[in-house]
C-alpha cells in the first residue's frame, strides 16, 4: 500500500498519480472485502429460509391477556382456530373460560391407593395436545421405595409389565398450584399469573420463554417447547381453551392447568377422571361439603416441600 | 451550541472512519473475528428455525453454557469500576488513562451480556414484551426485570462516559468535573448493582438449595473483582504491545542514523568495573564474590558520545544498564509528547524493567556526555537480584520510575490479589457449610466435586477450576508476580478458573439433580458452542473496534485542531497519514 502524503510539494505526474493508483487499489479491495463480508452474512443467515411463518403480524402484536377486550379475545380465538385448522386440519372449538365465582379448586392424592399405572399421565396427554415428539407430560410419577421420602433414591423410568412392584410406593407429582408461587413471582414479562379459582396459566402469546420460571418451580412442574411440537391429527382434542389445552408454539412455557376446559364447566380433570384406583380428589375448597374439604379436615395430609413455604394447593394423604 | 453538536457530529464521523483504517495485522484481526461472528450468526440461525432443541439444554437443566457465559461476563463489566475507583477517589494518577480502557471493556462486556441473554430466550420476536411502558414489566417482583434495568443502565453510564471523555480529549478541553464525576459515583455503585442483582436471580430461588444460599452474592463480587481486573491486566498489555510497536519503514531509517554503534569504547566487563559501581551502589558490595564473578557472563562496558542512544522505546532487547560514569537522559514518548523522566548518574540503573518482565523498552536512554556503561544481560541482572539489599533498591528504583502503565498494572495486581484471597475464603465457608451439615441438600454440590450416583461430567472441570485458583492465588500471593510475566500466568488462571466455577459450575449443578431427585446430565452441544463463540468474537470485535477509535484520540492524534476543512470526511490517506504521525 503506498501511503506517501500527497503533499509533496512536487508536482510531476509519477508523483501525482502514485496515491491516486494506491487509493484506487485501496477503493477496489474494500468494495471486495465489503462484497464477500455482505455475501458471508447471506450465507450465514441462510437457515432462515426454512422457517414457515414463524409468527404472523397479527400475533406479533397481540396484546397481553389481561388487556385484551372481549372484542379483541373474540378475534384471537378466531385466528387461533384457523391456524389450528390449518395446521391440523380440523376447526377447533377453543373458547376463553372464566374463574368461577366462590371457587378455589384444591387436589388430594392418596398415595396409600396409588398403583402407578401412569393411566394419569397418558390421559393427561391426550386432552391437553402435548407434543408427543419432543414428548412433553405434566404428571411425573416417582416410584419410591418403602421407608423413605427421599425423591433422590426415586425412580423415574419405571417400566415393568405390572404395577404395583412389591417394596415400593408411588409418588405422581404435577403442578401444585401454589398459593405463593414462586414461577409466578420471577416471570419478568407477567406472562403468567394465578386466577382467582387457584391455577396457574400461562398465556402462551407472551412467554418470551426465558425459562425462569421453570428454574424456579420446586416441583419441576414447569416445561419447555424446544422445539415446535407434534402431535398427530388423529391425536387432537377438538375443544380447546385460551390459557389451557390448545396447541402451544415453539419456544414456549406450558404447564397443568387443572384441565381448565374441563374443571371451569364443571368437570373433572382428566387425570381424575381416569384413575382406576380413585386416588385422585378434586374438588372446590371453599364448599364446606366437598370432598377435598373432609378429606383436609380428617386424613392425615402430607404436603411436599412444605418448608420452601410455596403454599400449595395440592395435597397428598394417607388412608391407614 | 450549535458549533459543540456539529463538533459531536464530526466526533463521532471521524471515530466511525477510523474503525475501518489500520494495518494489515488489524485487518487481520477484525476479519478472524467477523469470521466468527459469522459461524456464529449461522448457528444461531439454525437455532432460531429449530429451537432451542439444537441446544444441549433439557426440561431438566433448562439453562445452560449461554447462562453460565452471561453470569461471567456480568462479573467482568462490574469489575471495570475497580479502576475508577483508586482513579477517582484515591486520586491514583497512574490508571487515569487506563479507565477510559475500562469503561469500554464494560461496554464490550455488558453488549455480550446482552446476546448471551437473547440467544438462550426461546421467543427472541417478543423481545418488545420486555420494555418498560410498552410491554408488561414485571417490576419490581423479578429480579430479571431489575436485570434488564441495571445492565443497560450500566451500558448507557459507560457509552456515556467514555464519549464524554474522549469527546473532551478530541477538543484539547479539561472535562467539566460536574459533567462526569457524579456519573463516575453513580456508576460505582451501578457496577455493584449488577453483580449483585444478577446472583439474586439464583439466590432468590427456593426450590434450589444450590443457590438459594446469601453467600452467592459476596461470592459474585469477589469472583468478579478477581477474573475482571485479571482481565484488564491482559488487556492492557495488548494495549500497550500493539500501540507502542514503532510502524516499519520510516521509522526504522530513524533509528538507524540516531542509534550508536554500540559505543566508541566497547570490551568484556570486568571485576573491577563491578568494584568501581560499588563505590557509587554500596548495596552491591553485599553480593558475594563468587555470584559477582558468575554476573560477570555476558557483561559488557560501553563508551559512548554525546547524543547517543543506549535503547529505545518499544525495542525488545532486554538487557540491563548500570551507569558506571557520566550522565544519561531516560525519555518517554506519550501521547505526541516527550517526556523527560530523569537523569541518571553514576551508581544508577536503567532498563530494568525489560529485563526483568521481558516487556519492549518503555522509554528512550540517551547519553548526554561522554559515558561508561556496564551493560548486564537480563540474567545476570537477576543473579545480582538474588542478595536481598540488591534486590531492593533496584525494585525500589524501578517502582519510582515505572511507566504509567507498569505501575497501573501493579496497583490492579494488588486488587487481584486480595479479591482472590477473599474469593477462596468465601468458597471455603461455603464448602464447609454444605459438607459438614451433609444434609440432603448437599447433593447438588457433592455432584459437582465428586459426581453423584455415577453421574460425574463436572467433576474434572469444577477440580481444574480449583486447581486454578489456588495456584493463581498462590501466585498472586508470592512477590513472583511483581514480575509480568507470571503475573500474566497468575492471571489467565485466575480467568479460567473463574469462568469454570461461576459459569459451568454455578448454573449447572443448580440443576443437578432436579428438584425430584432426578439426575440428567447436560453438555453443550457444537451448535451452542458455535453460538458462544460468534459472541466472544463478537465481544472481542466491539472492544478492538471501541479501542481502535479510542487510542489515537488520547494519544492526540486524532483532535479538533486537524479536522479536515472542507470536506466533511476524512479521506483515507489523511486518516493513515495523522496515525503515523
Amino acid at each position: 500500500m503506498n501511503d506517501s502524503p500527497s503533499s509533496t510539494g512536487r508536482s510531476d505526474a509519477w508523483s501525482d498519480a502514485s496515491p491516486e493508483q494506491g487509493m484506487n487499489r485501496r477503493s477496489f479491495l474494500r468494495a471486495t472485502a465489503a462484497l464477500a463480508s455482505g455475501l458471508a452474512a447471506i450465507a450465514a443467515l441462510s437457515p432462515l429460509r426454512e422457517l414457515e411463518s414463524f409468527s404472523s403480524v397479527e400475533e406479533f402484536l397481540q396484546k397481553h391477556y389481561k388487556e385484551m377486550t372481549p372484542e379483541e379475545m373474540a378475534k384471537v380465538l378466531e385466528r387461533i382456530e384457523r391456524e389450528v385448522e390449518r395446521q391440523y386440519g380440523l376447526r377447533p372449538h377453543v373458547r376463553d373460560y372464566k374463574p368461577m365465582n366462590g371457587v378455589e379448586y384444591v387436589y388430594c392424592l392418596n398415595l396409600t391407593r396409588c398403583i402407578g399405572c401412569r393411566k394419569c399421565v397418558h390421559a393427561c396427554v391426550a386432552e391437553n395436545n402435548q407434543s408427543r415428539n419432543p414428548e412433553i407430560q405434566y404428571i411425573r410419577v416417582l416410584k419410591m421405595p418403602n421407608g423413605t421420602f427421599d425423591t433422590e433414591k426415586a425412580d423415574h423410568n419405571y417400566a415393568p409389565e405390572l404395577v404395583p412392584g412389591k417394596g415400593f410406593y408411588y409418588m405422581p407429582v404435577q403442578c401444585h398450584q401454589c398459593k405463593n408461587p414462586p414461577c409466578v413471582k420471577v416471570c419478568p414479562v407477567k406472562a403468567t399469573w394465578q386466577e382467582a379459582d387457584g391455577i396457574t396459566v400461562i398465556d402462551y402469546n407472551w412467554c418470551i420463554g426465558c425459562r425462569y420460571c421453570e428454574a424456579a418451580c420446586p416441583y419441576w412442574a414447569r416445561r419447555f417447547n424446544f422445539t415446535k411440537p407434534s402431535i398427530p391429527k388423529d391425536k387432537i382434542n377438538p375443544d380447546m381453551s385460551y390459557l389451557g389445552n390448545r396447541p402451544r408454539q415453539q419456544g414456549v412455557m406450558e404447564k397443568c392447568h387443572f384441565c381448565i376446559q374441563r374443571t371451569r364447566v364443571g368437570r373433572y380433570p382428566a387425570c381424575v377422571e381416569v384413575c382406576p384406583t380413585g386416588s385422585r380428589k378434586f374438588g372446590n375448597i371453599l364448599d364446606p361439603n366437598s370432598e377435598v374439604s373432609d378429606i383436609l379436615q380428617n386424613k392425615r395430609v402430607f404436603i411436599l416441600k412444605e418448608e420452601v413455604g410455596t403454599l400449595p394447593r395440592f395435597f397428598y394423604y394417607f388412608d391407614i | 451550541m450549535t458549533g459543540l453538536v456539529r463538533d459531536y457530529c464530526v466526533f463521532l464521523r471521524r471515530c466511525l472512519a477510523l474503525a475501518f483504517v489500520g494495518d494489515w495485522r488489524y485487518y487481520l484481526w477484525v476479519g478472524t473475528l467477523t469470521v466468527f461472528c459469522l459461524l456464529g450468526l449461522n448457528a444461531y440461525a439454525k437455532q432460531f428455525v429449530h429451537g432451542l432443541v439444537v441446544t444441549g439444554m433439557t426440561d431438566q437443566v433448562s439453562w445452560g453454557v449461554y447462562i453460565a457465559n452471561f453470569t461471567f461476563f456480568v462479573g467482568v463489566a462490574a469489575a471495570a469500576v475497580m479502576l475508577v475507583i483508586p482513579v477517582y477517589i484515591y486520586k491514583n494518577e497512574e490508571l487515569h488513562e487506563l479507565v477510559i480502557f475500562g469503561e469500554l471493556l464494560a461496554v464490550a462486556a455488558i453488549l455480550m451480556c446482552l446476546a448471551f441473554v437473547t440467544v438462550d430466550l426461546g421467543r427472541p420476536d417478543r423481545f418488545w414484551h420486555l420494555i418498560p411502558g410498552i410491554g408488561k414489566f414485571n417490576f419490581p417482583g423479578s429480579m430479571l426485570s431489575w436485570d434488564v434495568i441495571v445492565l443497560n443502565g450500566y451500558l448507557l453510564l459507560n457509552l456515556y462516559l467514555c464519549t464524554y471523555l474522549l469527546f473532551c480529549r478530541y477538543r484539547k478541553q479539561m472535562p467539566s468535573k460536574w459533567l462526569y464525576l457524579p456519573i463516575v459515583f453513580v456508576g460505582i455503585l451501578w457496577a455493584v448493582s449488577i453483580h449483585t442483582v444478577t446472583a439474586f436471580l439464583y439466590v432468590g430461588l427456593g426450590g434450589r438449595p444450590f443457590w438459594n444460599s446469601s453467600i452467592v452474592g459476596p461470592r459474585f463480587l469477589a469472583s468478579a473483582f478477581t477474573a475482571g481486573p485479571a482481565l484488564i491486566i491482559l488487556a492492557m498489555q495488548v494495549i500497550r504491545r500493539v500501540t507502542a510497536t514503532a510502524p516499519a519503514g520510516k521509522a526504522a531509517w530513524q533509528r538507524e542514523g540516531a542509534t550508536a554503534p554500540w559505543g566508541v569504547i566497547r570490551r568484556a566487563a570486568t571485576l573491577a568495573d563491578l568494584d568501581l559501581l560499588a563505590r557509587h551502589l554500596p548495596e552491591l558490595a553485599s553480593v558475594s564474590a563468587q555470584v559477582r564473578q558468575e554476573s560477570l557472563a555476558g557483561a559488557m562496558v560501553l563508551e559512548v558520545a554525546a547524543g547517543d542512544a543506549l535503547l529505545r522505546q518499544g525495542e525488545k532487547d532486554t538487557d540491563a544498564f548500570f551507569v558506571l560514569q557520566g550522565q544519561v537522559v531516560v525519555k518517554r514518548e506519550e501521547g505526541g509528547l516527550t517526556r523527560i523522566t530523569r537523569g541518571l548518574g553514576p551508581g544508577e540503573v536503567f532498563g530494568e524493567i525489560s529485563a526483568l518482565a521481558g516487556t519492549p523498552r518503555t522509554a528512550t536512554a540517551i547519553a548526554e556526555e561522554p559515558t561508561r556503561v556496564l551493560r548486564l544481560p537480563a540474567e545476570s541482572l537477576r543473579k545480582l537480584m538474588r542478595n536481598h539489599q540488591m534486590s531492593r533498591i533496584i525494585r525500589s528504583r524501578m517502582t519510582e520510575r515505572l511507566m504509567i502503565t507498569d505501575r497501573g498494572l501493579l496497583t490492579l495486581r494488588s486488587i487481584v490479589q486480595v479479591s482472590m484471597l477473599i474469593n477462596v475464603f468465601l468458597l471455603l465457608n461455603e464448602v464447609f457449610k454444605e459438607f459438614y451439615t451433609g444434609n440432603l441438600h448437599v447433593a447438588a454440590s457433592e455432584y459437582l466435586y465428586f459426581g453423584l450416583h455415577g453421574h460425574r461430567a463436572l467433576v474434572p472441570w469444577i477440580w481444574t477450576a480449583t486447581g486454578c485458583n489456588l495456584v493463581a492465588m498462590v501466585l498472586l500471593v508470592l512477590p513472583l508476580s511483581r514480575s509480568l510475566r507470571l503475573l500474566n500466568v497468575a492471571c489467565v488462571l485466575a480467568i479460567v478458573g473463574i469462568w469454570i466455577e461461576k459459569g459451568m459450575g454455578l448454573v449447572v449443578p443448580g440443576f443437578i439433580p432436579t428438584p425430584l431427585g432426578e439426575i440428567v446430565e447436560y453438555s453443550p452441544t457444537l451448535n451452542e458452542t458455535l453460538v458462544c463463540f460468534g459472541i466472544w468474537a463478537f465481544g472481542l470485535l466491539c472492544y478492538t473496534i471501541l479501542l481502535r477509535m479510542a487510542v489515537p484520540i488520547l494519544q492526540g492524534k486524532i483532535s479538533k485542531a486537524n479536522e479536515p476543512g472542507r470536506k466533511p470526511q476524512d479521506s483515507d490517506a489523511q486518516l493513515r497519514a495523522l496515525l503515523k504521525s
